[in-house]
């Protein structure tokens, strides 16, 4: 991740025209040339071939389903029983022993709870984490002092490089406990009181939810963590690319220290943006620690503490034992999400870097 | 770091060289998670016997075993579920389940106050429909007289990832819920309508610990060792039972499923009558090709099959399952699979 931030933050000066020179006469140049060319195609046949052997893969399901497999909310990887086969004439079919020949609903996968899920943890989790990162950043920009905010940068960055699966950890011995114990008997209490919010406690039956704990608002939460660290990055690279001039010439203005701090987030609003599609950009493909804390149900539920399951956390959950119809399903999941990916990272490059080049 | 790599591994071959050398046949399986703990102990064992047998057994899941005995990359495959039709045609009709023991699936549960919870068949099929959703419902309450319910919320907790034991308790399920077999159905994966998932039996156990309220299907041994509360359940003779690797085996010796057992090895144990039968069980399978063509060498098929032989058999293998909290196979059903393994071939040609 902090590889990633790096990248984003220092384009490539355009090279001196006699270092782009390939070289000369020299074998030894010529081969290293020959290399640095192949390695940066390998690069590019990579995706070009994993977009290809997915989309290959995922072609089955979406040729089975069509539209209906992004906006469809049923998943049933198993078969179920059908009503007995009957002939022409109506008369129920049977076999040599006597015993009528049953027919068989196949499985259908509609990928909407997934889609859902993915949206609506992100959602919370940004919702979380772009007030703290925004804050953060200031902080380091305008009001830390010199001696804290290197060592404050730091750690901010080590966030970001610790393994998801820590994150996933902390969650299930310290945050799925909270809400169970302390923060969903308090919600259930208040939003049961309240006619209009009681969706949020009740079953779709209207019989009171169990406190789960690991559950979409959980997932969300920890989503949010995650992200925290490289919103707060890039918005601290952004916001120090803002111009003193700028600064300054608000504060001659006569704007407040509140007043020129906002000046200055309107100034670089879309590379705040660009800062927080690629904090979405992470929250969408994060599998592990969304996998432990999030319930992993594959139904649709209003209530944010309903169990739920994201795109990736499905994949990590049911990939090993699928086959057919199932497997070329999540393939197509898969594709989805490599897709939902790379938009959001070509939107936060062009709003981060594309525009400062105009 | 590279140099201390290389040595490591010249270590680790130097390690491995004079095994190596030494063993003269290897053997290779995968597949069942759930049998892999007594297929390792099966290894050790006939590996003291048998130094001369190399044999690997990695558990990476039925789905993932029936696949490479399929592609014909490992000799034999451990799967909790039988074959379906699709799976039994691409290994050309010609596989052989061999039951290699017996499992319980229990259900364990999170309730303060209740230590000794029963449920029928019909209860947990509700519950996991979300048509039963707190505790101190009537139907739970009429078979627990005297215990004190709380009014809580009901959290089912199930495997979020295909599983062989999803598969033994939602068949168990259909075979007493027709509502349950039609709404939600049976298999290895399916869709549950309430409650929470969780990857493999161990997150199972540790979802159901850590939720009050909840209640969750794992493996009797996982139950067993993580020491956590499961429920007695009704049979198909009315009789409450909890689940021990003795009351499998009396499902496993009903009259029903020793007259089926007549046809073929792969039965169905779920739902069994009988005084002491537990309802929710099943065999685990070892598969392998009536031909073991797929092995390499003659030699290999000849240690394949006395290997298999000594597995099931009741001096040999059998005699670990016991310790394991596994249920052994009975002595008709060791019989019958002695028969079937002397029937092998290997190109054609009886093994030798």
């Amino acid at each position: 991740m902090t590889q990633l931030t790096a990248d984003i933050r220092t384009e490539p000066e355009a090279m001196p025209s006699l270092l782009t020179q390939k070289g000369g006469g020299f074998t030894g140049d010529r081969l290293l040339a020959l290399a640095a060319r192949g390695a940066a195609f390998l690069i590019i046949l990579m995706l070009v071939s994993l977009v290809a052997v997915l989309s290959k893969a995922a072609w089955p399901a979406f040729q089975e389903y069509g539209v209906k497999f992004v906006t469809g909310s049923q998943w049933r990887p198993n078969p179920l029983p059908g009503p007995p086969q009957r002939d022409a004439a109506g008369h129920v079919m049977r076999d040599e022993d006597g015993e009528p020949i049953m027919t068989e609903i196949p499985p259908v996968f509609g990928a909407l709870p997934v889609i859902y899920g993915t949206a609506v943890s992100s959602a919370i989790g940004l919702a979380f984490a772009i007030p703290l990162s925004l804050g953060a950043a200031l902080f380091l920009i305008r009001i830390a002092p010199r001696w804290l905010a290197g060592p404050v940068s730091f750690l901010i960055e080590f966030l970001a490089a610790i393994p998801s699966l820590a994150y996933g950890i902390w969650g299930v011995f310290m945050l799925v406990p909270f809400l169970q114990r302390y923060l969903e008997p308090a919600l259930a209490k208040i939003c049961g009181a309240v006619p209009g919010l009681r969706w949020v406690v009740q079953n779709a039956d209207g019989s009171p939810m169990a406190y789960y704990g690991r559950d979409m608002l959980c997932g969300g939460l920890v989503l949010g963590i995650m992200v925290l660290p490289i919103i707060t990055a890039v918005s601290r690279d952004v916001l120090a690319a803002v111009p003193v001039a700028q600064i300054e010439g608000t504060l001659a203005l006569g704007a407040t220290w509140w007043q020129s701090a906002k000046e200055m987030l309107r100034y670089s609003k879309s590379g705040l943006f660009g800062a927080v599609m690629l904090g979405l950009a992470r929250a969408a493909g994060e599998t592990m620690a969304v996998t432990m804390v999030i319930g992993n149900s594959m139904k649709i539920s209003p209530s944010p503490l309903a169990p739920s399951q994201t795109m990736a956390s499905l994949l990590a959950n049911q990939f090993v034992e699928a086959a057919d119809t199932h497997r070329a399903a999540l393939e197509a999941v898969a594709l989805l999400l490599l897709i939902m990916s790379l938009a959001f990272n070509i939107v936060a490059r062009y709003l981060v870097v594309g525009r400062g080049k105009k | 770091m590279m140099t201390r790599m290389t040595r490591f591994v010249a270590l680790a071959a130097f390690a491995i060289a004079p095994v190596v050398a030494h063993a003269e046949v290897r053997l290779e399986g995968e597949g069942s998670t759930f049998i892999n703990p007594l297929a390792q102990r099966w290894v050790t064992e006939y590996q003291k016997l048998h130094p001369d047998v190399l044999i690997n057994y990695r558990g990476t899941g039925s789905g993932a075993g029936i696949k490479a005995v399929t592609n014909k990359t490992v000799d034999f495959a451990g799967t909790d579920a039988p074959l379906g039709k699709k799976e039994a045609a691409a290994m050309n009709d010609k596989a052989i389940h061999l039951p290699a023991a017996a499992g319980a699936v229990v259900l364990a549960y999170n309730l303060n106050g209740v230590s000794d919870l029963k449920l029928s068949g019909d209860v947990i099929a509700d519950i996991f429909a979300g048509k039963i959703t707190k505790w101190n419902d009537a139907k739970i309450a009429a078979l627990n007289s005297g215990a004190a319910l709380p009014d809580t919320a009901i959290a089912p907790c199930y495997r979020s990832d295909g599983s062989g034991t999803t598969f033994i308790f939602t068949h168990y399920l259909s075979a007493v819920s027709p509502s349950f077999e039609s709404s939600i159905g049976a298999g290895k994966q399916v869709s549950f309508p309430v409650g929470q998932g969780a990857k493999g039996n161990d997150g199972v156990t540790a979802a159901v610990k850590q939720t009050n309220g909840a209640i969750g299907y794992i493996e009797l041994n996982y139950a067993l060792a993580n020491k956590i509360d499961f429920a007695q359940v009704q049979n198909a003779s009315g009789k409450f039972i909890k689940a021990t690797p003795a009351a499998v085996t009396a499902a496993a010796n009903s009259q029903a499923v020793q007259d089926k057992l007549k046809d073929s090895l792969a039965v169905s144990l779920w739902n069994q009558t009988g005084d002491d039968v537990y309802p929710i069980c099943s065999f685990t399978y070892l598969l392998v090709y009536s031909d073991l063509s797929n092995v390499k060498t003659a030699e290999q098929a000849k240690a394949l099959a006395d290997f298999l032989a000594w597995a099931l058999s009741q001096d040999g293998g059998q005699k670990i399952n016991g310790e394991l909290d596994y249920a052994a196979l009975s002595v008709p059903v060791s019989a019958k699979e002695a028969e079937v393994l002397s029937k092998l071939t290997y190109n054609g040609q009886p093994l030798k």
